[in-house]
């Protein structure tokens, strides 16, 4: 068992079942999607990117470019819902679906992802 | 990846980024978590903002104080644990950030990098120069002077900062790397279409050789400029395609071939090289009996020349542990005692000596024999070897008839052959010529284009001449007469002198310029003064000025 392949393997999924975790559920209302559950993928995704980087490979390069598109639209749906909560004071459907849809966008990314690194996975032969 | 820089600073700050992420998100979960107080007593939680918020002034050790309210003790608590695991974790990242910014791998990726951008930019035609020493540095400044540009690989971090601060216009790129290593010759731009040569003048022969292999390997379009003091290693470097192969005991034993039986020859070579003009006054060595101090590869080269001139010589070698590596003939015509001494010079029979050699490698020993020598016998040619430029000025004062310097021919040959290849080609021609040839050639030089005349070479395509090319490739007989005469009046000459005019496989001496119809892809090398050359110039290049001197308009 290869202990680095465990732990990258372990952040890249997780960070993609985190994802989903909050992105599943109704666009327009915000009490279905937990704001600790977006705050754990975001952690759990910098912790993912961080694992990839520094693999010079061609596979590593996209890896790695998968997680910064998720990083970038999970940060940014978490700063979205922080300046709106904090002026106008609760989210409209509007901007609850701005949120909610940039997560799905970082979920597509996070199941790139998890395919490519599957595939990777697949490819070595031992 | 190109910029390997930047992903050595990301692999390294791996750890240091995580632990940080985690310290954060440690103290974050603790703070949200925790209940507090507010002004009405009423108990709240932190939103995620306010513990990131907090989390991210207090890691930095910024503290703006307890915001949005004033904490609970159950919140102190955990301020005060989180405080040490968030500063730790912060002061941690800073300080292998700071650590990798002064790794020494990284700063030299870093310099590795910045060099390839700037041989990358270079946009004209360049030479990589190996090595920085006091021969390369006059050739970077020659080659500079000239309008070429020049890249360097130095091994040692002293001679690339003693080049930087050389403060070179335009600016020489310096790598600091082994110097047969075949990645820094592909960095210096082996492979650019503009790399026009390769310079390698090592004293290590075996150095040199790995280098041209490794070159040649890499790029086997290259001219390479290559030193050797052996035949042996000659040969292997002409095996190899070796453009140019300097032997610089050789180009001595040259000279002192001329200097005895064409000092015409010798005067117009020096001037040719750049290395003087064309008056300096000639210095005749006279036949008789020659005492030459140093018997190593030098002194085999002189022994060869004297011998073929039938001439008398007495070898003295002070360095008597040499004596086994000679053969047994050898050894009994060595005298092998310290030249630097009276005695063993008048056992060498300097009363009656036309001429002495001091041609060891030690500049002091050099100098204060032939003071000697010259207190035994006044009459006596004086003649040196210079090893080090440095002591320049100490030969010039000391009244030598002539010194010669290995390391500086070197310099002239190998820029002659590197920038102006029919120049050298000239030259090697010239010298097997004799001196009644060079006496006449230097006597037409003098009456017409003066003491200091300049050359031009002429290279006749679309890109140098084009109106002649165009009528050339019309097939129209353009003699090479054409090109002398004057813009001003096309019945009047301009004082030119055709050198030589190199065609395909054949090659004309001082042509006949009545004589010889001009075809494409000649080269023409021309001697005269400037005003003349730029008629030269315009008559090639501009089809108005080419029709007037051909006399079809006026």
């Amino acid at each position: 068992m290869n202990f680095d392949k465990l732990i990258s393997g372990f952040f890249i999924i997780l960070a993609m079942t985190l994802n989903f975790g909050f992105f599943y559920g109704d666009l327009s209302n915000i009490d279905l999607h937990s704001k600790y559950e977006l705050f754990a993928a975001i952690v759990v995704n910098l912790i993912a990117t961080t694992l990839k980087i520094g693999d010079k490979t061609q596979i590593g390069s996209v890896l790695l470019a998968t997680s910064l598109v998720a990083d970038i639209q999970l940060i940014a749906a978490a700063t979205v819902w922080t300046i709106i909560y904090y002026t106008s004071g609760a989210l409209d459907v509007h901007t609850t679906s701005i949120v909610i849809s940039l997560s799905g966008g970082a979920l597509l990314a996070n199941i790139t992802s998890v395919i490519l690194y599957i595939g990777e996975t697949i490819k070595s032969k031992r | 990846m190109k910029n390997s820089s930047l992903w050595l600073l990301l692999q390294k700050m791996r750890v240091p980024f995580i632990v940080i992420v985690v310290t954060y998100t440690i103290a974050i979960v603790g703070l949200i978590s925790l209940d507090g107080i507010t002004v009405d007593d009423k108990i709240y939680r932190m939103t995620i903002f306010d513990a990131f918020y907090f989390v991210t002034y207090t890691a930095t050790t910024i503290g703006f104080g307890e915001v949005p309210y004033t904490f609970s003790y159950s919140q102190r608590m955990w301020t005060s644990a989180l405080i040490y695991i968030t500063v730790i974790g912060w002061f941690y990242g800073i300080g292998s950030l700071l650590s990798i910014l002064q790794d020494k791998l990284f700063i030299s990726e870093i310099k590795k990098t910045a060099f390839r951008k700037k041989v990358r930019k270079i946009r004209e035609d360049f030479f990589i120069i190996l090595g920085y020493n006091n021969v390369t540095k006059k050739i970077v400044g020659k080659m500079l002077a000239q309008g070429y540009r020049v890249v360097v690989i130095e091994k040692n971090p002293d001679r690339v900062n003693e080049l930087i601060l050389e403060n070179y216009v335009p600016s020489v790129p310096v790598l600091e790397a082994d110097i047969y290593d075949p990645k820094a010759l592909e960095l210096a731009g082996i492979k650019s279409k503009y790399c026009k040569g390769l310079v390698s003048l090592f004293e290590n022969d075996n150095l040199n050789l790995k280098i041209a292999i490794t070159a040649k390997i890499l790029n086997s379009k290259i001219p390479l400029a290559i030193k050797s003091t052996t035949k042996h290693m000659t040969e292997n470097l002409e095996d190899l395609g070796v453009e140019i192969i300097e032997n610089p005991f050789e180009i001595i034993s040259q000279q002192i071939q001329m200097l005895l039986t064409a000092p015409s020859l010798y005067k117009l070579t020096r001037w040719l090289y750049g290395m003087g003009d064309l008056r300096a006054s000639t210095f005749n060595l006279s036949k008789g009996k020659y005492i030459i101090c140093g018997y190593g590869r030098m002194g085999h080269e002189i022994k060869n020349v004297l011998e073929k001139n039938n001439i008398n010589a007495v070898f003295i070698e002070m360095d008597a542990t040499k004596k086994n590596t000679f053969s047994k003939k050898e050894q009994g015509e060595i005298l092998f005692k310290d030249a630097d001494d009276k005695e063993v010079l008048l056992q060498a029979g300097i009363e009656d000596a036309v001429a002495i050699i001091a041609g060891s490698k030690d500049d002091t020993t050099n100098l204060s024999l032939l003071s000697i020598a010259r207190k035994i016998n006044p009459k006596i040619t004086t003649i040196a070897r210079e090893n080090e430029i440095e002591n320049q000025a100490l030969f010039n004062y000391s009244n030598i008839n002539y010194v010669f310097m290995p390391s500086r021919l070197l310099i002239y040959k190998t820029i002659a052959a590197l920038i102006d290849p029919i120049v050298d080609k000239f030259i090697s021609h010239a010298i097997e010529q004799d001196e009644v040839w060079a006496k006449e050639l230097l006597g037409m030089l003098k009456t017409k284009v003066g003491d200091n005349p300049s050359t031009y070479e002429l290279f006749i395509d679309e890109d140098h001449a084009h109106a002649l090319a165009e009528r050339i490739k019309h097939r129209e007989p353009i003699k090479l007469e054409t090109l002398i005469r004057s813009r001003a009046n096309r019945d009047e000459y301009n004082p030119i002198v055709a050198l030589l005019l190199l065609r395909k496989d054949e090659l004309y001496l001082l042509p006949d310029m009545s004589d010889i119809a001009l075809e494409y892809g000649d080269q023409i090398l021309f001697a005269s003064h400037r005003d003349a050359i730029e008629d030269i110039e315009y008559i090639a290049e501009n089809i108005h000025e080419l029709a007037y001197v051909l006399g079809e308009r006026n």
